[in-house]
């Protein structure tokens, strides 16, 4: 080893231990990337309001082994770009000691090198396509395994289908739920009879829909974007008179409750809808009330798991004894928190077992939860980690 | 039968969107990049009647004043010293349609707004459950189509525009007043354009982005059909037939970008596009 080189190695001990006598007192700082502008800023003021409950009750019951909760809201703009930035300035300049949010499967996939990179773990809180892997990233929200099986089997059993048609928008997240719809149905001895997509910003259903009424199917899956493209398409199927059984995988409480009539029967599977009947819900809903009033956001199934993988990264510090990279990723996989929506851990090769509730849109527009579907497996969603 | 249903009706849906670029593109002389935006006004006054408890088709007459009003008032502030300068217009009227979306997310939040259906259900002809709505939307833009035609051809509006589309110096010379006919002709493209808006709403979803996806398809049926009403209607049925047909028996992510891929060929092959037909 050289002289300089050895130099080196001393000054980062020195450093790294002057670090650690400090961080006793200093507060642990949670950076939250989260798309305040761009496609999810509908839902992203939900998810910093449920980070900002958790991060009060914590801290108003003592904090974490003595040291307070901070909270570090960054924009990533709901993509890739603006998500490089956003992760480079809270994990090299604010030097937060976890990162928990929930965002566009672009902005978590631009984001996770400087992830790796920075060494800090990181809470991914959305819902999404599955198989992203790294050994930083633990996901406590769905995957598709464990978000089409509920309403396939509920078609399957209750309305006895077997032909099925699957319409979407045309991206990652669209594709890849649908595609694992597909092979779902076809592994329960189903049948696909018609799969269409249109781009994103597409607005005219017309063709795709005159298919779906000429090839009769049982059933009907969509998987769209969230909001407009969902919006519409709901509204062209209704305005020709498409009845069928008809699940909506993009489908959210809030959204449906904007859509009125159009919506009413509609099928939805969700980890958390309102509805759930357990003490922690009502207390937790009743603490978002209190704290927010009438600027609360409505609780949906992006911001809860925030609010859940907050306890959960408290629970991995507390076990682990400190914020140390290496100990919290060791402790994550075996700690469990009970939440809104019940008893999250995320053992499963950093995903998260979840009870699945079905849900069918009223007149009103309020989700009536319909089946109940406990602990589904995520399956093997990164079985290199 | 339902494929012919599917042409007619997304024919005439198109040339709602389009006649009031179309109406200002012929007289102005410059492409109102603003229509999106008064698309999505025109829509917001279908979600006010619906707040404010009136029958939503009163949202039809509202939604073509205001529109009007706005436009007027647009005319007279930014596009009237820009007719010399028709490539600054576009910037002008595309920055003033990013500043009416901003406007209405300040004043409607970025949501996506709930309005009432107009006419839901299904008529049956001719063996086909067709959505009853389409099907009116298809009598709406032919009543539009005909009006529009009249106007044009028997009212001295109709004239004085007409005369200003051949030769604005001459129509002036011979004391056709021009300013007032490029703002009349203006109010009433802009109205033409809120009035879409509204019968877009039972079809898409209403939020401040909603009229950018349908300002491009209509800017390429205009400029295809060049200024010429009867070229537009033509347009409409040949890019909406193609649109359908595509998306039916190939692709319809192929058939999203039919419009501006074959407004592309038919300009490039033939540069006055439907109007010398």
């Amino acid at each position: 080893m050289s002289k300089s080189h050895l130099i080196g190695t001393v000054a980062a001990l020195a450093l790294a231990a002057s670090a650690a006598q400090a961080a006793d007192s200093k507060p642990i700082v949670i950076g939250v990337p989260v798309g305040l502008s761009g496609a999810n800023s509908v839902v992203a003021p939900s998810v910093v309001q449920s980070a900002e409950l958790a991060v009060e009750e914590i801290n108003a019951a003592g904090g974490v082994l003595g040291r307070k909760l901070v909270l570090e809201v960054a924009d990533d703009a709901s993509g890739a770009a603006g998500a490089q930035k956003a992760f480079d300035g809270l994990i090299y300049q604010k030097k937060v000691d976890v990162l928990i949010s929930m965002e566009t499967s672009a902005a978590r996939n631009a984001g996770l090198p400087a992830v790796t990179k920075g060494r800090v773990p990181y809470i991914y809180t959305s819902f999404y396509e599955g198989r992203s892997c790294n050994k930083n990233l633990f996901v406590d929200a769905w995957v598709p395994e464990q978000q089409v099986p509920p309403v396939v089997d509920a078609f399957a059993k209750e309305k006895g289908a077997k032909t099925y048609f699957l319409i979407g928008s045309d991206y990652a997240f669209g594709r890849g739920m649908l595609g694992f719809a597909r092979s779902y149905i076809e592994k329960t001895g189903g049948k696909v009879i018609g799969e269409e997509y249109l781009p994103m910003d597409g607005s005219d259903w017309t063709a795709i829909i005159s298919k779906l009424k000429d090839s009769k199917p049982d059933a009907l899956i969509t998987s769209t974007a969230g909001g407009a493209p969902n919006v519409t398409l709901t509204k062209q199927l209704r305005g020709a008179g498409v009845s069928l059984p008809f699940a909506n995988l993009a489908l959210d409480e809030g959204t449906a409750k904007s859509m009125g009539a159009d919506a009413k029967d509609v099928y939805l599977s969700a980890s958390y809808v309102t509805g759930i009947d357990s003490p922690q819900n009502k207390t937790f809903l009743a603490a978002m009330e209190k704290k927010f009033g009438s600027g609360m956001r409505t609780p949906n199934d992006l911001s809860v798991p925030e609010y859940e993988a907050i306890y959960l990264y408290k629970a991995a510090v507390e076990k682990a004894g400190g914020t140390e990279t290496a100990k919290v990723l060791e402790a994550l996989p075996s700690v469990s928190v009970t939440g809104p929506r019940g008893t999250i851990s995320m053992s499963k090769q950093h995903h998260a077992p979840l009870t699945m509730y079905l849900g069918q849109i009223q007149g009103d527009g309020a989700v009536k939860v319909v089946g109940t579907f406990k602990n589904v497996d995520p399956g093997a969603q990164c079985p290199k980690l | 039968m339902l494929l012919i249903l599917d042409i007619l009706t997304t024919a005439a849906i198109l040339f709602v969107v389009a006649i009031g670029l179309l109406a200002i593109f012929g007289v102005l002389k410059i492409i109102n990049f603003a229509h999106g935006a008064w698309l999505t006004i025109g829509a917001y006054c279908a979600v006010v009647t619906a707040k404010l408890g009136l029958n939503p088709w009163a949202a039809l007459p509202l939604a073509f004043l205001v529109g009007a009003a706005l436009g007027g008032l647009a005319e007279r502030f930014i596009i009237r010293p820009l007719y010399r300068r028709p490539l600054d217009a576009i910037l002008a009227t595309w920055g003033l349609g990013i500043v009416v979306g901003q406007l209405i997310t300040l004043g409607f939040g970025r949501d996506v707004q709930l309005t009432p259906n107009l006419l839901p259900g299904t008529v049956a002809v001719l063996g086909v459950d067709y959505s009853a709505y389409r099907l009116v939307a298809l009598g709406i833009a032919l009543v539009i189509g005909a009006l529009f035609a009249l106007t044009i051809e028997r009212t001295r509006l109709g004239l004085s525009a007409r005369a200003v589309i051949m030769n604005a110096t001459l129509a002036r010379s011979l004391g056709i007043d021009t300013t007032r006919v490029r703002l009349v002709v203006f109010m009433i493209g802009a109205g033409l354009a809120a009035l879409a808006g509204v019968l877009l709403t039972p079809l898409t979803s209403v939020d401040p982005n909603m009229g950018v996806s349908w300002l491009i398809g209509a800017f390429m049926l205009v400029m295809v059909a060049d200024a010429s009403f009867l070229a537009l209607a033509a347009a409409c049925l040949v890019f909406g037939a193609a649109q359908v047909l595509i998306s039916t028996f190939v692709s319809p992510i192929l058939g999203s970008i039919a419009v501006a891929v074959l407004a592309a060929l038919v300009l490039r092959v033939s540069p006055k596009g439907f109007s010398r037909a």
